[in-house]
């Protein structure tokens, strides 16, 4: 289904909850931060995005999913931020199962990043970053983006934290260095508080310096701000210099789970394969 | 694939590329020209060139007048010189005051020859009367700009209506932003019927229904304009770029928020530049529209061209053309600025 679809739905389900008189989302009980079972996903009746992952995330930590290009990574991550339906299989983010209904609440324990960072280009990294507090605002505090004295408050803290000057932050997006524009979109995805981070191949198109750069940020969202992150990579000495736990992937399935140090060449090798060239390991038991 | 896999490569010199035309563009495009045969015979377009080259045969003089050329020449002729001024005769001016007559305007002596029979030796004679003429130089000229101004009044404000009747218009057009399959069938049936209805053909309606005057061209612009606008920024937003439109999305933000924070940064170059065009191209039309009595420079334009005054038409149309190109100026200046 595509996003618009997925947009779309969620706008169905609010629109549903407000006329049924709900209140706004409870919060979420504080239980697992991320499971995932048996999740499983073909796009068109290809061969399969996802095949039977299931795996659980119970504390914050910095978990890697490692894999090449093709192997499922970011439609996992995107299946957890409720932008793909999947096939089969069931997602839980802190506590609250995935659904239709609890799609936008779920959304608020969620903070994501992308690869190509996905900011409005003509904005400024300000606004950019208050973009991200815009679940719940009224009308006319968007049509003006007038956001709450606390939001921009906060908005000049993370930016500050991550790395940004008052100049900088009054800067267009496009004006912006890749590295600058990947420290606005963590600022983004941090100002909601998020219990998980999903990060799409953060560093895919940054120069290794910046890459080390936003992955200690991301690190940070971990020790400084208790968020379990998630984080797809495909560079191997990138995932074992931050990881605490890596999570490979090859072709749909889990074929990896452990802490970096039983992270040998020989696996590393047998993720990276291409298929035909050498047997796939059998999956690690967590 | 595993079919790719297990079937043997074929080698480079085997290789099979696609034609860059195939048999099919050939026979579409042999079908297209049989329709136009077809259509000039119909339409005996023979004609055009016949009478293009007898033209351009007698522009050279290598033949006797051409039927275009006298045409053309007899409308210079009726056209050259201009009027810009009006004069007046003094009788028919109520209340004389020259000190709030136009600049430079002054009171001229003419002689008028009349003919006409006199009743009582059944004669045809020449009379020649004395009038007193108030001259004002620029007199037609100042009415002509303020014909235009109210035909640009129009268009600006046919122009502002469609505008904030379109934005939310086009989110319902939109695909992947119309909150029911069904709505928007419905606001792309409705938007296309707009875009379908010539703004003339509506104007003549309004005319009958608001009376003569600028709001019928204001209502038959905007609604055209509407049906224009309300498209392409539907497919604006369902082509916009979906990663920062994801990314507002996954913050747990509804899709009003999306909107205005994602898409409409995104989009509001495009919007401006179509905008500017609509108002560009609602100045042109305005001047059309007043041929049926929806107000402006066109209603003055159908009035001259029907008295045959052609030196005035020549003003008006000199006026027209100056202030469309001040315009296309204007608007590149504006775009500039605003992307």
């Amino acid at each position: 289904m595509s996003l618009a679809a997925e947009l779309t739905g969620a706008a169905a389900s609010r629109m549903s909850r407000r006329l049924l008189g709900a209140g706004p989302a409870e919060p979420a009980q504080r239980g697992r931060l991320l499971g995932c079972e048996q999740l499983a996903k073909a796009y068109g009746g290809g061969p399969p995005a996802l095949d039977n992952v299931s795996f659980s995330m119970d504390k914050p930590q910095f978990t890697v999913l490692l894999g090449s290009s093709g192997s499922g990574k970011t439609t996992l991550l995107r299946s957890i931020a409720g932008l793909v339906s999947l096939d089969a299989g069931q997602i839980e983010v802190a506590g609250t199962a995935l659904t239709r209904e609890s799609l936008p609440s779920v959304r608020r324990c969620i903070g994501m990043v992308h690869q190509e960072f996905g900011l409005a280009d003509r904005l400024t990294a300000a606004q950019n970053v208050m973009a991200g507090a815009a679940a719940g605002l009224s009308w006319s505090r968007l049509i003006f983006q007038a956001y709450p004295r606390d939001v921009r408050q906060r908005a000049c803290e993370l930016l500050a934290e991550v790395g940004l000057t008052e100049l900088q932050a009054n800067r267009k997006a496009r004006d912006l260095s890749g590295g600058q524009r990947q420290r606005v979109g963590i600022a983004r995805a941090l100002i909601g508080a998020p219990q998980l981070f999903l990060a799409d191949e953060p560093v895919a198109n940054l120069d290794p310096q910046t890459a080390c750069g936003i992955l200690a940020l991301l690190r940070e969202a971990v020790t400084a701000h208790g968020a379990g992150v998630l984080c797809s990579l495909h560079q191997t000495d990138l995932a074992c210099q931050f990881a605490d736990r890596i999570i490979g992937l090859k072709a749909g399935r889990l074929v990896f789970d452990g802490p970096p140090a039983d992270l040998t060449p020989d696996v590393i090798a047998a993720l990276f394969a291409k298929p035909g060239e050498a047997a796939v390991p059998a999956p690690v038991a967590a | 694939m595993p079919d790719s896999e297990t079937l043997p490569a074929p080698k480079p010199e085997a290789w099979r590329l696609k034609p860059a035309f195939d048999a099919r563009i050939i026979l579409v495009c042999l079908l297209a020209s049989f329709a136009l045969a077809f259509s000039a015979q119909r339409l005996d377009l023979g004609r055009l060139f016949t009478d293009v080259g007898a033209f351009l045969m007698a522009s050279v003089g290598l033949s006797e007048a051409s039927s275009i050329g006298e045409g053309m020449s007899g409308l210079a002729n009726g056209m050259i010189p201009m009027v810009f001024d009006e004069q007046t005769p003094v009788e028919y001016v109520d209340d004389l005051d020259m000190r709030l007559a136009r600049p430079f305007a002054r009171l001229e002596q003419a002689t008028t020859q009349e003919t006409v029979l006199d009743p009582e030796t059944l004669e045809i004679v020449t009379r020649q009367t004395e009038t007193s003429v108030l001259v004002e130089p620029l007199g037609y000229l100042f009415l002509v700009l303020i014909k235009m101004l109210e035909t640009v009044e129009i268009a600006i404000w046919a122009t502002l209506f469609a505008l904030v009747a379109s934005l939310p218009l086009s989110v319902l057009c939109a695909r992947n932003y119309a909150p029911h399959v069904l709505v928007y069938g419905a606001a792309r049936t409705f938007v296309a019927f707009l875009r379908s209805v010539p703004e003339l053909i509506s104007a003549l309606f309004l005319v009958l229904a608001f009376g003569f005057g600028a709001i019928p061209g204001i209502v038959a612009l905007a609604l055209h304009s509407i049906g224009f606008l309300a498209k392409f920024f539907a497919e604006d937003i369902e082509s916009a770029d979906v990663r920062s439109q994801e990314a507002v999305a996954v913050t747990g933000a509804g899709p009003f928020a999306v909107l205005r924070l994602a898409v409409l940064p995104q989009v509001l170059p495009s919007f401006t530049a179509l905008t500017l065009y609509i108002l560009d191209r609602n100045v042109r039309m305005a001047t059309v529209i007043g041929l049926v009595g929806a107000g402006g420079i066109g209603q003055e334009l159908k009035g001259r061209f029907d008295m045959f005054q052609y030196d005035r038409v020549a003003t008006l149309l000199l006026v027209i053309f100056l202030t469309v190109l001040l315009l296309d100026f204007l608007a590149a200046r504006i775009r500039r600025v605003l992307i």
